[in-house]
């Protein structure tokens, strides 16, 4: 059921950003792309690096978290549920088969697309920096989300109150349960990772709106549908997603600072330079004794 | 001068006693309580009871907070550390009442495990609980009539409603699912695959602890232990009564039990067993009608009769009988160790302290503990034969039958204190309690193969079992593999047996999916649809419960305990939460053991309800706490003083 899950969400994005690919980038810039991608892949590669090894811990560490989080975390839910109450009641007011099918495919395939397809619009481009912040903003996303995960407890909506959040997702389409419990952890909701992340792409695309103007507009309206998606389908509360976007502005911030701060090349280069110096260091102290 | 200096500090004294007696008083504050339960996703029946309850409560003027917690941190909170003011939650409960003794008696309320996690003393109903430890025929029934009675007096927990479990099964692969219950080991034997080919049975378990841990001592990863069930055997399986409502299993394995004529109990890895019952033992009297009294005046204290162990908590039981018990030969752990009465022995004693007396400080294990309570003594009489010297009753005696048997030659390495470099770790945490048990060596039905955490378990088929005997007429394991697959959410569950992915959903499914799969099974009896799912009711000896943290005030106070109760509208719960699939009760027994002074009436007739159709008359409520000796504020708050 997982792989079928799996391969019917890798058609529907790919799908989506062919699509998505002939609408923004145009033939122009993949005729380029073609003939610059070897450079350009070597200038981001040290992102993608740090990103990969982020993800990668970060797999092992969310079987960690939880019991890391029940020694020494603090358990939040009530304190959410006592600010915010209703909201999420009301929001799921509004539940009609239909919304329940957008948000749904928004919540799945939305948000795989949204975080995706820039990956891809931003290689089109000449200019890697934006591609770098892009890898840069992921890893801070992921890592920051982590240490908040370890220090805080906290259940959804769908867990807080079963009967009045319906847990829309899973009881409609049961199968995608088997897909989101690979990636989620229930006691793992502040901050939403999925409203941080699509926030992240979505200010990203407002740098880049020269660029793609267009994209940024659809960011706009698919950021908003993905932060609405988490909390109408009982996964996340309102705070949470709050939590998402202070995360993702502070992960764009720390992003346009830190890229291009250390040049791989440049420090391979000075550690050789080091090493030869760390010689003739050694050189002249043994002068000394 | 010397008169001023005087008059000056004599009157300071006085003043400053007087403002001590005021200061020193502690304030009266709002009453303002937590209560700790399971999030949906660990038991979504719990979180809406507590939501409900916790509602009713703040109407009354209780400011509440909701504390929720996953399944093995609830346990570890309510049954190991003892930290909370009330807990809703499922109790494992049983189909026979004599769990009641470790759950209520007083000296078991410092333990941890099901033992007496509320913290109730009350050495009148401890006499109680004694008696019916110890009495035999039909004074037995009269006991528990009179523990649960004074249980529904004292309310040292609300006994809220037993759920009545759904469990959805595909017969074209195995059949027979009626045979057993499928919440113990037997519903998972003697199934009958149509062909040789089908040798995976695969279970859909919506639990996702026993991929993380099977040591059948750890009741935090423990709800009734099927998966341990399969992996150890126990000397005897009990049998589920002939009361109407206990369906599943009401007639398995009829045969080779006739003989010995035991009702209770089916041979498993004991073949036979004797009761053997002290001549010197005199009887108790028979208690005659009903002595219950007054609302809220606790219980009366009947010192006329029966004087021999009543009321003296010190005096030392008397033996009252031997249970001699006869081993099945030739059996063989899983890692291909002899099976003797050494293990056995080594088991019961180990059960009632893990530190075999290493240590000065005692390591009962949280599980089975009562069964193990009433044994005083173990003599070996054989490689094969055993004689147990039981403090109580015959009935109460054999529980002993239903422990799991530990292998000796694994477990006596695990009595030492668990360490954690640089970490102070708590008095009485043996290796045994805290071992993830992996891989399990056990004699049982089926061996453990692998796992990967919260994806699947498989268990293999142990070749070696006894049940694979031919002489042996008793269910077999008929799978080469059981596979089971950790999936979170009844509907997923549901979806895995309908898409031929799963045999059985292995836990009970939650009372929300029940209507739509009763909906779905009554259309494909119209429509004749050739589908071959089942949906299988089994009743239980499990209940919901609200447990008080007697340990602490207000929740010391019965009276107290009592108003609570009160506000507890189970019938509306039962409709609300459970849409209808549970049956309120006013004691948490079957319905066989339910006195007729306790049976439900549409409404509970100890505490009924202070209100109607679930809407709480808060008038009634306050003249309640108030009655009680409690207070309310101008705003209508509950006040206390803690």
């Amino acid at each position: 059921m997982l792989t079928q899950v799996l391969v019917q969400l890798v058609v529907v994005v790919t799908l989506m950003i062919a699509v998505s690919v002939a609408l923004f980038v145009g033939r122009r810039r993949l005729q380029v792309t073609r003939t610059e991608w070897r450079t350009r892949l070597r200038a981001t590669a040290p992102a993608l690096a740090v990103l990969t090894v982020a993800l990668l811990f970060n797999s092992i560490a969310r079987q960690l978290v939880p019991d890391l989080s029940w020694m020494i975390g603090w358990n939040l839910t009530w304190a959410i549920y006592d600010i915010e109450g209703q909201f999420i009641l009301w929001l799921q007011s509004f539940e009609t088969p239909a919304v329940t099918a957008y948000f749904s495919f928004i919540y799945i395939y939305g948000y795989v697309f949204a975080l995706t397809f820039p990956v891809v619009a931003y290689f089109a481009l000449a200019d890697t920096r934006p591609l770098r912040e892009l890898l840069a903003a992921y890893t801070l996303n992921y890592t920051l989300g982590l240490v908040l995960y370890v220090f805080v407890i906290a259940f959804g909506p769908r867990n807080m109150m079963p009967e009045l959040v319906e847990a829309l997702l899973y009881d409609t389409y049961p199968q995608y349960q088997h897909l989101t419990r690979q990636v989620n952890r229930n006691t793992n909701v502040f901050p939403s990772l999925h409203a941080s992340l699509a926030t992240t792409v979505t200010l990203l695309a407002y740098r880049t709106r020269d660029q793609y103007p267009t994209w940024f507009y659809v960011t706009l309206g698919l950021g908003t549908s993905i932060a609405l998606s988490t909390m109408y389908l009982g996964i996340h509360w309102a705070i949470d997603v709050l939590a998402g976007l202070g995360l993702a502005y502070i992960s764009v911030s720390l992003a346009r600072v830190l890229v291009d701060r250390w040049s791989v090349s440049a420090w391979i280069a000075s550690i050789r330079g080091r090493d030869a110096d760390d010689d003739r260091e050694m050189d002249s102290s043994s002068d000394h004794t | 001068m010397l008169a001023a200096s005087v008059g000056l500090s004599a009157s300071t004294s006085g003043c400053l006693q007087h403002v001590r007696s005021i200061v020193n008083r502690n304030e009266v504050e709002q009453l303002s309580l937590t209560i700790t339960t399971l999030s949906a996703d660990g038991d979504r029946e719990s979180i809406q009871l507590a939501q409900d309850i916790g509602a009713t409560l703040e109407t009354a003027g209780i400011d509440i907070e909701i504390d929720m917690q996953s399944r093995e941190a609830f346990r570890r909170t309510v049954l190991i550390n003892h930290d909370f003011d009330i807990y809703v939650g499922r109790h494992p409960g049983d189909i026979r009442p004599d769990f009641l003794y470790e759950t209520l008696h007083s000296k078991f309320a410092d333990e941890s495990g099901w033992q007496n996690p509320f913290g109730f003393t009350n050495l009148t109903f401890d006499t109680y609980l004694d008696r019916q430890q110890r009495a035999g025929g039909e004074e037995r029934e009269q006991a528990v009539s009179r523990t649960l009675e004074a249980l529904a007096l004292e309310q040292p927990f609300v006994p809220i409603c037993v759920p009545h479990e759904f469990r959805l099964v595909r017969t074209d692969r195995f059949d027979g699912w009626k045979q057993g219950h499928l919440a113990t080991r037997m519903g998972y034997l003697g199934l009958d695959p149509p062909t040789t080919e089908e040798a995976v049975l695969r279970a859909a378990h919506t639990d996702s602890r026993p991929s993380q841990n099977l040591n059948p001592l750890a009741v935090e990863f423990r709800n009734r232990g099927l998966v341990t069930g399969l992996l150890y055997d126990s000397l005897a399986v009990p049998r589920w009564s002939g009361d109407g409502t206990d369906a599943g299993g009401g007639d398995e394995e009829t045969d080779g039990v006739e003989e010995d004529g035991d009702r209770t109990y089916s041979p498993w890895l004991g073949t036979d067993w004797t009761w053997n019952e002290n001549e010197n033992e005199t009887e108790a009297e028979n208690e005659e009608g009903d002595e219950r009294t007054g609302n809220g005046s606790g219980i009366d204290t009947d010192t006329d009769t029966d004087t021999d162990i009543e009321l003296n908590p010190d005096t030392q039981l008397e033996p009252t009988g031997t249970l001699t018990v006869t081993l099945r030969e030739d059996c063989q752990f899983h890692d291909g160790h002899e099976l003797t009465a050494d293990d056995v022995a080594f088991t019961i004693d180990f059960l009632s302290d893990t530190t075999r007396d290493d240590s000065e400080f005692p390591a009962p294990s949280p599980r089975y503990r009562g069964h193990v309570d009433p044994i005083a003594d173990v003599t070996k009489q054989g490689e094969y034969e055993l004689e147990f010297t039981c403090t109580a009753s015959e009935p109460v005696a054999k529980r002993v039958l239903e422990i799991p048997i530990l292998p000796a030659h694994i477990w006596t390495e695990r009595t030492e204190t668990a360490s954690i470099p640089a970490i102070t770790v708590a008095d009485g945490t043996t290796e045994a309690l805290i071992t993830e048990n992996l891989p399990p060596v056990g004699s049982g039905p089926f061996q453990f193969e692998n796992r990967t955490q919260r994806e699947f378990v498989t268990l293999e088929r142990y070749d070696e079992h006894f049940t694979r005997r031919e002489s042996v007429a008793l269910p077999e394991p008929s799978a080469e593999t059981l596979r089971i697959r950790i999936d979170p959410r009844s509907t997923s569950a549901i979806e895995l047996v309908e898409s031929d992915e799963a045999d059985v959903t292995s836990l009970a499914l939650e009372s929300y999916v029940v209507d739509d799969v009763l909906a779905a099974e009554s259309e494909r009896e119209q429509t004749s649809d050739s589908d071959p799912i089942e949906v299988i009711e089994s009743s239980t000896g499990s209940f919901y419960h609200l447990g008080f943290n007697a340990r602490t005030a207000p929740f010391s106070n019965p009276r107290f305990r009592r108003v609570i109760a009160r506000l507890i509208d189970k019938e509306q719960l039962v409709s609300d939460v459970f849409y209808g699939h549970a049956r309120p009760i006013a004691a948490p027994v079957t319905r066989e053991w339910t006195p007729d002074s306790l049976a439900w009436t549409g409404t509970d007739p100890e505490t009924p309800f202070l209100g109607t159709d679930g809407e709480l008359d808060v008038e009634a409520a306050r003249a309640a706490f108030e009655e009680a000796g409690f207070r309310y504020d101008d705003e209508g708050r509950l006040r206390v003083r803690y």
